[in-house]
């Protein structure tokens, strides 16, 4: 899943910027329009969410627990509390749920060989976006690259910039050379 | 010991994927009896017309929010002693004396296990067979 879209520049707002770290399992919601969330992403994902009326904006971090079977739905559980939790942050300052849209970000594939957990959170937030009537206005997923976020609350704007080169093919395999010269190794 | 597939269970949340998440949970337990509503106006009209032995409700909720559902449910005489368990958030210390106050039956923190939903009923129920 790797279907970026491209976000425009912000321009820079008069005042003082304030620059607001949203860490993973924390959320934040503002309206200033000197505010400027922002976080780091590599598999987490993180939701930005937008009432145009209201000028109210807000970011969350959030992981899913690499779990299979039952212990997914704890995962999912999870999920649905970060959500929900951004959400209620929105109504508290006065944004309407029926206004939201919502920005994706994250959900790479950071190591390879591993179970692509990545993918099950972006899968998580892309369900729990569309199962919520929400309007996905734009959404980058995936890759294997992490992600900075930078998003402008009071204005809705978005933009990313990826962090780490994609990960590089692996070395040829060369021959083991028949006859390895040990030099003097005294064994004992 | 009630059965759990005897009780009748009414799931109030706003969010569609949390009101799934929790009935996955109780049909995990053996609960088959669930309606679902979507806030607290709609819910306080489902247990009128359709009784239910157990509310599960989050707090923020349109229209009217989980304290306003338990106010309701309990000046009414029909649902007056129906259980209720409000789901909150870890930081709603004060909802939750709140709640006690207008007789909420316990409290589950949300992001829950199965286990500890059980542990919830079981706790208002008796244990479930």
């Amino acid at each position: 899943m790797n279907t970026n879209r491209v976000f425009q520049p912000v321009a820079t707002s008069p005042g003082p910027l304030q620059k607001i770290h949203v860490i993973q399992g924390e959320y934040h919601v503002a309206s200033d329009p000197n505010v400027m969330l922002t976080t780091v992403l590599g598999s987490c994902v993180s939701t930005c969410l937008f009432d145009p009326v209201a000028g109210v904006g807000g970011m969350n971090h959030f992981l899913l627990a690499e779990q299979t079977g039952r212990g997914s739905e704890d995962a999912m559980r999870y999920g649905a509390y970060a959500m929900e939790m951004l959400i209620n942050g929105m109504l508290k300052r006065g944004a309407r749920r029926e206004r939201f849209q919502a920005k994706l970000f994250g959900g790479a594939r950071m190591m390879a060989g591993l179970s692509d957990v990545g993918a099950d959170n972006a899968r998580f937030a892309l369900k729990f976006i569309e199962d919520e009537g929400i309007v996905l206005t734009g959404h980058s997923l995936g890759g294997t690259a992490a992600r900075r976020v930078e998003f402008w609350p009071a204005s809705g704007r978005a933009r990313q910039r990826l962090n780490a080169v994609e990960e590089p093919p692996p070395p040829p395999i060369q021959k083991a050379p028949n006859k390895v010269d040990l030099g003097e190794v005294e064994l004992f | 010991m009630p059965a759990a597939n005897a009780l009748k269970v009414l799931v109030v949340d706003d969010q569609l994927t949390m009101r799934a998440l929790v009935r996955s949970g109780l049909q995990q337990i053996g609960v088959t009896q669930i309606q679902e509503a979507a806030d607290g106006e709609d819910a306080l009209r489902m247990a009128v017309d359709r009784p239910v032995n157990l509310i599960l409700s989050d707090y923020n909720m349109p229209k009217l929010d989980g304290l306003g559902l338990l106010r309701a449910v309990r000046t009414y005489g029909p649902t007056s002693k129906v259980a209720f368990i409000m789901l909150t958030g870890r930081a709603d210390t004060d909802l939750v004396k709140r709640a006690a106050q207008f007789g909420v039956n316990n409290y589950l923190v949300k992001p829950f296990t199965v286990q500890g939903l059980r542990g919830k009923i079981e706790q208002v129920f008796g244990a479930l067979t």
